[in-house]
Protein backbone atom coordinates (compact mmCIF):
# COMPACT_ATOMS: atom_id res chain seq x y z
CA UNK A 1 0.00 0.00 0.00
CA UNK A 2 1.49 3.33 -1.01
CA UNK A 3 1.57 6.15 1.52
CA UNK A 4 0.47 9.67 0.71
CA UNK A 5 3.35 11.97 -0.19
CA UNK A 6 2.89 14.91 2.16
CA UNK A 7 4.10 18.28 0.89
CA UNK A 8 3.58 20.28 4.06
CA UNK A 9 2.39 19.67 7.62
CA UNK A 10 0.28 22.00 9.70
CA UNK A 11 0.23 21.16 13.39
CA UNK A 12 -2.69 22.76 15.23
CA UNK A 13 -2.35 20.61 18.32
CA UNK A 14 -3.96 22.26 21.32
CA UNK A 15 -5.67 24.96 19.30
CA UNK A 16 -9.42 25.28 18.99
CA UNK A 17 -11.96 26.83 16.67
CA UNK A 18 -11.48 29.11 14.81
CA UNK A 19 -7.70 28.70 14.63
CA UNK A 20 -7.36 25.23 12.98
CA UNK A 21 -9.54 26.39 10.08
CA UNK A 22 -7.95 29.84 9.91
CA UNK A 23 -4.51 28.25 9.75
CA UNK A 24 -5.66 25.58 7.29
CA UNK A 25 -6.92 28.27 4.93
CA UNK A 26 -3.59 30.08 5.17
CA UNK A 27 -1.60 26.91 4.68
CA UNK A 28 -3.49 25.74 1.60
CA UNK A 29 -3.00 29.11 -0.08
CA UNK A 30 0.75 28.66 0.17
CA UNK A 31 0.69 25.32 -1.67
CA UNK A 32 0.63 24.48 -5.37
CA UNK A 33 -2.07 22.49 -7.12
CA UNK A 34 -1.55 18.81 -6.45
CA UNK A 35 0.33 19.36 -3.19
CA UNK A 36 -0.81 17.45 -0.12
CA UNK A 37 -1.32 19.22 3.19
CA UNK A 38 -1.22 17.18 6.35
CA UNK A 39 -3.23 18.74 9.17
CA UNK A 40 -2.75 17.56 12.72
CA UNK A 41 -5.47 18.59 15.15
CA UNK A 42 -6.83 17.87 18.58
CA UNK A 43 -9.98 19.98 18.24
CA UNK A 44 -12.79 17.46 17.74
CA UNK A 45 -14.70 20.14 15.87
CA UNK A 46 -12.39 19.56 12.93
CA UNK A 47 -13.97 16.11 12.39
CA UNK A 48 -16.78 17.88 10.59
CA UNK A 49 -15.10 21.22 9.81
CA UNK A 50 -12.34 19.85 7.62
CA UNK A 51 -14.40 17.43 5.48
CA UNK A 52 -17.03 20.11 4.84
CA UNK A 53 -14.32 22.70 4.14
CA UNK A 54 -12.77 20.33 1.57
CA UNK A 55 -16.11 19.85 -0.15
CA UNK A 56 -16.89 23.57 -0.09
CA UNK A 57 -13.53 24.73 -1.36
CA UNK A 58 -12.98 21.96 -3.89
CA UNK A 59 -10.09 20.22 -2.14
CA UNK A 60 -9.78 16.44 -1.79
CA UNK A 61 -9.76 14.82 1.61
CA UNK A 62 -7.49 11.85 0.99
CA UNK A 63 -7.58 10.45 4.49
CA UNK A 64 -8.73 11.15 8.01
CA UNK A 65 -7.43 9.16 10.96
CA UNK A 66 -7.74 9.47 14.71
CA UNK A 67 -5.45 7.93 17.25
CA UNK A 68 -5.09 8.80 20.89
CA UNK A 69 -7.07 11.99 20.53
CA UNK A 70 -4.95 13.20 17.62
CA UNK A 71 -6.71 13.75 14.32
CA UNK A 72 -4.70 13.61 11.14
CA UNK A 73 -6.00 14.76 7.77
CA UNK A 74 -4.40 14.55 4.35
CA UNK A 75 -5.80 17.09 1.90
CA UNK A 76 -4.83 17.44 -1.74
CA UNK A 77 -5.05 20.95 -3.14
CA UNK A 78 -7.15 20.96 -6.31
CA UNK A 79 -7.77 24.68 -6.79
CA UNK B 1 -20.85 32.16 1.04
CA UNK B 2 -19.48 35.37 -0.43
CA UNK B 3 -20.58 37.86 2.19
CA UNK B 4 -21.72 38.00 5.78
CA UNK B 5 -23.00 40.87 7.91
CA UNK B 6 -22.82 40.82 11.69
CA UNK B 7 -24.31 43.21 14.23
CA UNK B 8 -22.60 43.09 17.61
CA UNK B 9 -24.44 44.44 20.64
CA UNK B 10 -23.10 42.55 23.64
CA UNK B 11 -19.82 43.96 24.85
CA UNK B 12 -18.68 41.61 27.60
CA UNK B 13 -15.37 39.92 26.85
CA UNK B 14 -16.79 36.42 26.58
CA UNK B 15 -19.82 37.38 24.50
CA UNK B 16 -17.86 39.35 21.95
CA UNK B 17 -15.57 36.39 21.24
CA UNK B 18 -18.15 34.43 19.23
CA UNK B 19 -18.89 37.04 16.55
CA UNK B 20 -15.18 37.75 16.24
CA UNK B 21 -14.39 34.03 15.91
CA UNK B 22 -17.14 33.55 13.30
CA UNK B 23 -15.83 36.54 11.37
CA UNK B 24 -12.30 35.15 11.53
CA UNK B 25 -13.44 31.73 10.29
CA UNK B 26 -15.37 33.02 7.32
CA UNK B 27 -12.89 35.75 6.42
CA UNK B 28 -10.11 33.18 6.32
CA UNK B 29 -12.01 31.50 3.48
CA UNK B 30 -12.28 34.78 1.63
CA UNK B 31 -15.81 35.72 2.66
CA UNK B 32 -16.36 39.47 2.91
CA UNK B 33 -17.49 40.24 6.47
CA UNK B 34 -19.02 43.55 7.53
CA UNK B 35 -19.49 44.11 11.25
CA UNK B 36 -21.56 46.87 12.84
CA UNK B 37 -20.94 47.54 16.53
CA UNK B 38 -23.98 48.94 18.32
CA UNK B 39 -24.93 49.83 21.89
CA UNK B 40 -22.14 49.29 24.43
CA UNK B 41 -20.21 47.10 21.98
CA UNK B 42 -19.28 50.22 20.01
CA UNK B 43 -16.66 50.89 22.69
CA UNK B 44 -14.79 47.79 21.52
CA UNK B 45 -13.79 49.89 18.51
CA UNK B 46 -11.67 52.13 20.71
CA UNK B 47 -8.33 51.04 22.13
CA UNK B 48 -9.37 51.89 25.68
CA UNK B 49 -12.76 50.27 25.31
CA UNK B 50 -11.36 47.07 23.87
CA UNK B 51 -8.85 46.81 26.70
CA UNK B 52 -11.57 47.42 29.27
CA UNK B 53 -13.83 44.56 28.18
CA UNK B 54 -14.59 42.21 31.04
CA UNK B 55 -16.77 39.23 31.76
CA UNK B 56 -19.98 40.34 33.43
CA UNK B 57 -22.38 38.83 35.90
CA UNK B 58 -22.24 35.36 37.29
CA UNK B 59 -19.18 34.36 35.24
CA UNK B 60 -17.09 37.38 36.21
CA UNK B 61 -14.94 35.41 38.64
CA UNK B 62 -13.91 33.04 35.84
CA UNK B 63 -12.31 35.67 33.62
CA UNK B 64 -8.73 34.51 34.13
CA UNK B 65 -9.72 30.97 33.19
CA UNK B 66 -11.49 32.20 30.05
CA UNK B 67 -8.56 34.38 28.97
CA UNK B 68 -6.18 31.45 29.48
CA UNK B 69 -8.50 29.26 27.43
CA UNK B 70 -8.61 31.82 24.63
CA UNK B 71 -4.81 31.94 24.51
CA UNK B 72 -4.61 28.14 24.54
CA UNK B 73 -7.07 28.00 21.65
CA UNK B 74 -4.61 30.07 19.64
CA UNK B 75 -6.45 33.38 19.60
CA UNK B 76 -4.84 36.54 20.94
CA UNK B 77 -6.36 37.04 24.41
CA UNK B 78 -6.81 40.79 23.91
CA UNK B 79 -9.83 41.83 21.86
CA UNK B 80 -7.96 44.60 20.07
CA UNK B 81 -5.38 42.05 18.91
CA UNK B 82 -8.17 39.82 17.59
CA UNK B 83 -9.58 42.81 15.70
CA UNK B 84 -6.13 43.45 14.21
CA UNK B 85 -5.87 39.79 13.16
CA UNK B 86 -9.27 39.97 11.50
CA UNK B 87 -8.29 43.16 9.71
CA UNK B 88 -5.17 41.37 8.54
CA UNK B 89 -7.27 38.93 6.54
CA UNK B 90 -8.23 41.81 4.25
CA UNK B 91 -11.84 40.63 4.33
CA UNK B 92 -13.32 42.26 7.44
CA UNK B 93 -14.74 45.76 7.76
CA UNK B 94 -15.58 47.23 11.16
CA UNK B 95 -18.20 49.96 11.49
CA UNK B 96 -19.32 51.93 14.53
CA UNK B 97 -23.02 52.77 14.76
CA UNK B 98 -23.45 56.55 14.84
CA UNK B 99 -26.19 56.44 17.45
CA UNK B 100 -24.15 54.17 19.69
CA UNK B 101 -21.11 56.37 19.19
CA UNK B 102 -23.07 59.45 20.24
CA UNK B 103 -24.47 57.75 23.32
CA UNK B 104 -21.46 55.78 24.47
CA UNK B 105 -18.70 58.21 23.60
CA UNK B 106 -17.09 56.90 20.44
CA UNK B 107 -16.09 59.42 17.80
CA UNK B 108 -13.62 59.76 14.96
CA UNK B 109 -11.03 60.93 17.47
CA UNK B 110 -10.93 57.70 19.48
CA UNK B 111 -12.02 55.17 16.86
CA UNK B 112 -9.31 52.59 16.18
CA UNK B 113 -7.67 52.88 12.75
CA UNK B 114 -8.81 49.35 11.87
CA UNK B 115 -12.42 50.60 11.77
CA UNK B 116 -13.84 51.90 8.52
CA UNK B 117 -15.73 54.67 10.26
CA UNK B 118 -18.92 55.75 11.99
CA UNK B 119 -22.01 54.95 9.97
CA UNK B 120 -25.76 55.16 10.21
CA UNK B 121 -27.65 51.96 10.89
CA UNK B 122 -29.89 52.58 7.87
CA UNK B 123 -26.90 52.44 5.57
CA UNK B 124 -25.52 49.30 7.16
CA UNK B 125 -28.85 47.47 7.26
CA UNK B 126 -29.69 48.30 3.64
CA UNK B 127 -26.30 48.23 1.98
CA UNK B 128 -24.58 45.49 3.99
CA UNK B 129 -27.01 43.35 5.99
CA UNK B 130 -29.79 43.15 3.40
CA UNK B 131 -27.34 42.39 0.60
CA UNK B 132 -25.23 39.84 2.48
CA UNK B 133 -25.56 36.13 1.90
CA UNK B 134 -25.84 35.65 5.63
CA UNK B 135 -26.68 37.94 8.53
CA UNK B 136 -26.06 37.43 12.23
CA UNK B 137 -26.90 39.38 15.36
CA UNK B 138 -25.04 39.01 18.65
Amino acid sequence: MSETQVTSTLDTTGKCCPMPMVETNKAIKALAIGDVLEIIATDVGTRKDIPSWCERTGQSLLSMTEEGGVLRYHVRKNR
Amino acid sequence: MKSMAIVVRDDSYDKILTPLAFAYLTASEGTQVDMLFVNWAVKALTAEGAAALRIDGRHAAEEAMVRAGVAKAGLPPEVYDIIKALKGTGCVNFYACSLAGAIFGVNEGNLIPEAEGIVGAAWFLNEKAAKADHYQYF
